[in-house]
């Protein structure tokens, strides 16, 4: 029998990196008796490593809970778990859609920061009532008052009755699910209507094929409904439905109102992207529900393998890693330098360094990575358009009429004694400043128009050490504008090295391509032969350096018979050898390649 | 013929750039002597019986041990091992700690090589190395040396010290080779991790000549020690014609040598299979496991496969100015170098690295100069 929809309360949690989220959601499950406390691990619902390190959330993952208020009803919650970072404000979007209403959670110690106040007004724009809570006040540093007031100032509604928590502690947090209870309206949506379930994410399930994450919206799903994808046409039979107890549980059916999984013999996330709706092929709905966009990705790299021989592990693992995520795309490629690889398209940054850390630790690849890359519009003298995202693939600059890249609008919210040098390192990333506003007392918002290849690398991480780790920073796509765009090329002993091309905005090029030539000439090790190591724009060179030839390579001593000692310093040499690339005459180390990127 | 290795874990004090086993603290003397013994009983059990043609007391410093432990040694020595009377024995020994007593003792027991820490002859690199001597000791130490009897004296030189020039390279080899010694080694500096030079590098505190300085007292240094009657044989070996290191020889042959003592590294053919082993580098491990009457082994011996013993026979014997006997080759493993090493020998040939001549593979001067990038042509 389908709930009673008055007792739904479908949200989510809305805060910054380390305000205290994941903390948040755990002491919910232990007060609702969701998780026994002896399963607990600390920070439950992000269950990929990575995640857990970096203290951020990557996939959603939703959970139910009972939960039985003051009135002596028993209300079921739908806490859907949001990413929390600027690459997946789609995803956000998406999830947030499937709620009524969000917890706002605001660190007591920090205040408000870019992405949070970013993803609120998502939240907003979905029509969700907030519910603002002040966490961390057991710190000594906390200030909840302060706290509050800035929540009312800078997002602008009543905050005075937030509940002032500390979920690390546990404390108050029963006021935050009674606040959920009065606060979120209940589920609305016809339960008899066409079926329309709203994918706000999905995982690839090794047993049951793809599970789609919905919420229904309008009529019911069950096990043997076929199901069509709004957006693909796709045809699926539904195998199972069910719900995340957090463990997935079987149910009869899914009813408007209600979070739960969908499975149907799906073989790939991007069967049923975020976003999709499903309907019912018997009794179709006429419109999908509003929202769906087809995200293309935003910065490109290459992706090689260490060592040559590991190219089918490589794909292979891409293969598996885009089971699960319809963000990720990848196609071969071929490098001169790198050999077979495949050019790897990301929703930003962190999406392009998870999905690097994952083949390197799930499965255990060594990679070379090129230097990201934005999509640029290359206009032709004979008027054709390009859309190119590796330098390669740039025509000679004879035969270019003008190009575009594309430009950002970025938030940077920080405590005020950092504007200057967050101004300086914008301006050095060639940003327009629009305005700067206080906040509060002692914080500001900073905008600024960027374009998108100043920030792809590492903006970010600066903005932080400038900031002492206090600026938090958001942007989104704005347009493409015209610029003064070159190639910069990097030639060893004469020969071009492809995976070392970037695209630089003319102005940055001289003191780029110097800085990449000195790295360049630390991290060669130096061989029979002087290597010229030469940066160049079309044919012009603009710096040079040299790297000096090697003049002996023999260990002085063998020592009193251990000998196993120099043939393990062999073996590892033969292994450095072995993991060199070969460009021409010249052998580069995978350090060469990053050096692209470690420059400021 | 086969070698012994013994070595004493005790200096004066550590030099900055040594990672060897070798300790300051000379508390545990008497207790590593006796494990000693034991290991020599213990090995005599358990090995097949060897006639030895060569000793080498190494270290550490072995000249540190208190007056009747080097006889001590070297008789539990020839009572558990055949020894050959015309035995080359070495002793390795540091000025500023040696007497004339001392060197009476050695001579009567049986040393009749003596090898030398002198390393320069410049105070102020000794100092920055950590030596606890000066030149000047050096020279009293070599003069007592001649005085006591010691016709077969060896020097150790280094190069590529922090701060040191081409010229303080030239200056050490002129002094010394004015001296006369019969041998002289001269090894170029090898920054190893975990020692004290290591940090002041890293950490700036002291800095190395550049590559192309360190090269250039390499190549000026053996001009020098050639033009002063040291003939190169081995890559950082020179010696008066006739007074190579036999014991060192023995190694770069991949011959059989038996190590004792802390660390010491051992190879040996047991029944078919050549062997190799090494002692744990713990002084109290080893001095328990000698006094539980069990090898103080570091882990279990190796049998080395054939390939293997064939790509060290290579790669210990191009060390040599000399080269790779293929006589002593075929004889050894039934084939031929050229058969089993052909594509890399045509590399390294047409590299202008190797030559052949007189039965001999050897690597030229400029091969010797990139001995291991010729060697990776062979793994």
């Amino acid at each position: 029998m389908a709930y009673d929809r008055k007792l739904i309360r479908n949200f989510c949690i809305i805060a910054h990196i380390d305000h205290g989220k994941s903390t948040l959601a755990d002491r919910m499950l232990e007060l609702t008796d969701t998780v026994a406390l002896r399963d607990m691990e600390a920070q439950l619902l992000d269950t990929m490593d990575i995640e857990r390190e970096r203290g951020i959330t990557i996939k959603s993952s939703p959970v139910r809970m009972f939960y039985t208020h003051a009135d002596g009803k028993r209300y079921m919650f739908n806490l859907i778990d949001t990413p929390g970072h600027v690459d997946f404000t789609y995803e956000v979007s998406r999830s947030l859609a499937a709620c009524e209403g969000a917890v706002l959670v605001v660190d007591a110690t920090q205040g408000i920061e870019a992405q949070t106040l970013a993803n609120v007004y998502l939240a907003l724009d979905n029509a969700l009532e907030i519910v603002p809570v002040v966490n961390k006040i057991d710190l000594p540093s906390a200030d909840p008052e302060r706290t509050i007031h800035e929540i009312e100032d800078v997002i602008g509604f009543p905050a005075e009755d937030a509940p002032r928590i500390s979920a690390k502690l546990g404390t108050n947090v029963a006021d935050v699910l009674a606040r959920v209870v009065e606060l979120v309206p209940p589920p609305g949506g016809d339960r008899s209507a066409p079926l329309r379930a709203l994918i706000f994410d999905s995982i690839y399930d090794n047993y049951k094929g793809v599970l789609c994450y919905v919420r229904i919206k309008e009529g019911s799903v069950r096990a043997g409904t076929r199901i069509r994808s709004m957006a693909t046409g796709a045809e699926f039979d539904v195998t199972e439905v069910g719900v995340f107890m957090p463990q997935l549980r079987v149910t009869d059916s899914l009813e408007a109102g209600e979070v739960g999984y969908v499975a149907a013999s799906i073989k790939t996330v991007s069967e049923t992207k975020v976003g999709d709706t499903l309907t019912d092929v018997a009794n179709p709905a006429r419109e999908p529900l509003p929202g769906y966009k087809h995200i293309n990705p935003m910065v490109f790299c290459g992706i090689y393998p260490a060592d040559g021989a590991d190219y089918e592990n490589l794909k292979e693992a891409l293969e598996k890693l885009a089971l699960n995520d319809a963000s990720l795309s990848y196609e071969p490629e071929t490098s001169q330098a790198l050999g077979f690889g495949f050019r790897c398209g990301f929703l930003g940054l962190l999406h392009m360094e998870i999905i690097q850390e994952r083949l390197e630790r799930e499965f255990d690849l060594d990679l070379v990575t090129t230097a990201p890359s934005v999509i640029y519009k290359v206009v032709r003298i004979n008027g054709a358009e390009l859309s190119i995202d590796n330098p390669s693939n740039l025509p000679p600059a004879a035969e270019i009429d003008y190009m575009e890249e594309p430009m950002v609008n970025a938030n940077v919210m920080t405590p005020s004694e950092y504007v200057g040098t967050i101004m300086e390192l914008c301006q050095s990333r060639r940003g327009v400043f629009i305005d700067m506003k206080y906040i509060e007392e002692g914080r500001v918002n900073l905008r600024y128009e960027l374009p998108l290849n100043e920030i792809i690398y590492d903006f970010f991480d600066q903005l932080k050490s400038k900031s002492r780790g206090y600026a938090s920073f958001d942007y989104e796509l704005k347009e493409y504008v015209r610029s003064d765009l070159v190639k910069l090329d990097f030639l060893l002993n004469g020969d071009l090295c492809d995976a070392l091309s970037t695209i630089v905005h003319r102005d940055k090029a001289y003191a780029k391509g110097r800085a990449v030539a000195e790295k360049l000439q630390e991290v060669i090790p130096r061989q029979q032969f002087e290597i010229p190591i030469q940066a160049a724009i079309g044919g012009k060179i603009i710096a040079r350096e040299t790297v000096r030839a090697v003049r002996k390579d023999v260990l002085a001593k063998c020592y009193g018979g251990d000998i196993t000692r120099k043939k393990k310093l062999l073996e590892k040499q033969k292994e450095g050898k072995k993991r060199m690339r070969q460009v021409g005459t010249v052998a580069l180390p995978s350090e060469a390649f990053m050096s692209v990127l470690r420059i400021n | 013929m086969p070698g012994i290795y013994i070595h004493i874990p005790f200096c004066m004090a550590k030099c900055r750039y040594c990672d060897f086993a070798s300790f300051a603290d000379h508390a545990d003397t008497e207790a590593y002597l006796a494990a000693l013994e034991t290991e020599m009983a213990l090995c005599r059990e358990a090995l097949p019986q060897r006639l030895y043609d060569t000793v080498f007391l190494g270290g550490g410093t072995p000249s540190v041990l208190p007056e009747g432990a080097v006889s001590r040694v070297l008789e539990a020595l020839t009572r558990k091992f055949r020894v050959t009377p015309d035995a080359e024995i070495t002793l390795e020994a540091n000025p500023g700690t040696l007497a004339a007593d001392k060197l009476f003792e050695y001579r009567s027991a049986g040393v009749n090589r003596l090898s030398l820490g002198l390393q320069s002859a410049n105070d102020r690199l000794l100092k920055k190395l950590g030596r606890i001597h000066t030149y000047a000791q050096f020279l009293e130490s070599f003069r007592l040396a001649r005085e006591t009897g010691f016709d077969n004296v060896s020097a150790d030189i280094m190069y590529g010290l922090p701060g040191q020039t081409p010229e303080d390279h030239l200056d050490t080899i002129e002094k010394l080779a004015s001296l006369g010694p019969e041998h002289i080694s001269a090894y170029s500096l090898i920054l190893e991790e975990n020692t004290p030079l290591y940090t002041d590098v890293t950490g700036g505190a002291q800095s190395l000549p550049d590559e192309d300085a360190a090269y250039e007292m390499h190549r000026q240094g053996i001009a020098l020690l050639e033009a002063r009657g040291y003939r190169r044989y081995e890559i950082s070996n020179f010696a008066r014609p006739g007074c190579e290191s036999r014991h060192n020889l023995n190694y770069w042959n991949n011959g059989e040598y038996l190590g004792l003592g802390l660390n010491a590294h051992s190879a040996l053919r047991i029944g078919e299979k050549w062997t190799r082993w090494s002692n744990t580098a713990r002084l109290s491990d080893y001095i328990q496991a000698c006094g539980s009457g069990e090898r103080p082994f570091a882990g279990e011996p190796q049998a080395i496969p054939l390939a293997e013993e064939m790509f060290e026979t290579v790669m210990l014997g191009l060390r040599k100015t000399e080269g790779v006997s293929d006589a002593a080759f075929r004889a050894r493993f039934g084939r031929r170098m050229g058969e089993v090493f052909p594509k890399a020998i045509e590399r390294l040939e047409k590299k202008g690295w190797l030559a052949e001549a007189d039965g001999f593979f050897r690597l030229t001067a400029e091969g010797l100069d990139f001995q291991n990038l010729a060697l990776l042509e062979m793994m």
